[in-house]
């Protein structure tokens, strides 16, 4: 499995598709993406991390940035949606930042 | 030659970016201001750079829409600062492209890169903060979101600056021994 993050709006899908060689339609078969939103509601991250890992690409937005929400589900949120990362980095046989549509390689290799 | 130099708040771009100016040597140094004076605080944060600018010898063009009529001699460097504001005097300002803000930045861009020897454009990482916005934020942040990516893909070298010290995303090899 191959893990993209990078902050929004930075072209994460796009270089996801060029790493695949595919188009949008397909892209929705092999990868998945937003994942940072499905963290707050879940109860266990570890069975999360699992069940994307069987995706191709699994794609996260950096959401841990700027200041802590006060909210107190928002700050959960925030927090479980890096955790989630950090658990799916782990398992990761790869991990690709991408910036202003850049990739930078964290883990593995190109 | 095109540099992107990218950064969070104060994180050390701009005294970067004027780094790289003074690397390119003695060409004439050109500084385009893009933000609009909106009050006194503005005014002042103005009078400093200038003044500050001043010694490395920049002129100053101020140019709060339309960079494509920016006009720059040939073979200068050319230090646009800084795409966030741009952006946002493109997209709100009367004076502006609206819809078509990203096609003009990247239009102007373009133009200066043509005309100058080299380029150093300043921009704002704003999108590690959350992804939760609507209205005006949602649609000032895909605008400039989109306006960064192009640049990068155009640039020859592309660096986020962090603490002051730039990791490169492309090229940069070329700026490894400055100090």
């Amino acid at each position: 499995m191959t893990l993209i993050v990078g902050p929004l709006f930075n072209g994460k899908r796009r270089f996801a598709m060029e790493l695949l060689g595919c188009g949008e339609e397909e892209l929705s078969r092999r990868a998945v993406w937003d994942v940072q939103d499905l963290a707050g509601s879940c109860s266990d991250l570890e069975a999360l991390a699992a069940e994307l890992s069987a995706h191709e690409v699994v794609i996260s937005t950096e959401v841990g940035g700027g200041v802590v929400p006060t909210d107190p589900a928002e700050r959960a949120a925030r927090e479980a949606a890096g955790r989630l990362n950090c658990l799916l980095a782990k398992r990761a046989d790869r991990v690709i930042r991408v910036f202003c549509g850049l990739p930078m390689v964290l883990k593995g290799a190109l | 030659m095109m540099t992107l130099v990218v950064g969070g708040a104060a994180s050390g771009k701009s005294e970067y970016a004027e780094r790289l100016v003074v690397h390119a040597g003695e060409t004439p140094r050109v500084y385009i201001a893009t933000m609009q004076p909106f009050d006194q605080e503005s005014l002042r944060r103005i009078d400093k750079h200038r003044r500050m600018r001043a010694e490395k010898h920049f002129e100053t063009l101020e140019c709060y829409t339309n960079l494509a009529s920016a006009q720059v001699p040939a073979g200068s460097t050319v230090l646009l600062e800084c795409v966030s504001n741009l952006c946002a005097n493109e997209i709100y300002s009367p004076d502006g492209s609206g819809e078509n803000a990203a096609q003009a930045i990247r239009r102007g861009v373009e133009h200066l890169r043509g005309r100058c020897g080299e380029l150093i454009v300043v921009s704002n990482e704003l999108f590690s903060g959350g992804s939760i916005y609507e209205g005006d934020t949602l649609r000032y942040l895909k605008v400039l979101g989109q306006v960064n990516r192009e640049l990068a893909a155009m640039a020859d070298d592309v660096c986020e600056v962090v603490c002051g010290i730039p990791c490169w995303y492309k090229g940069g090899e070329r700026f490894y021994d400055l100090v």
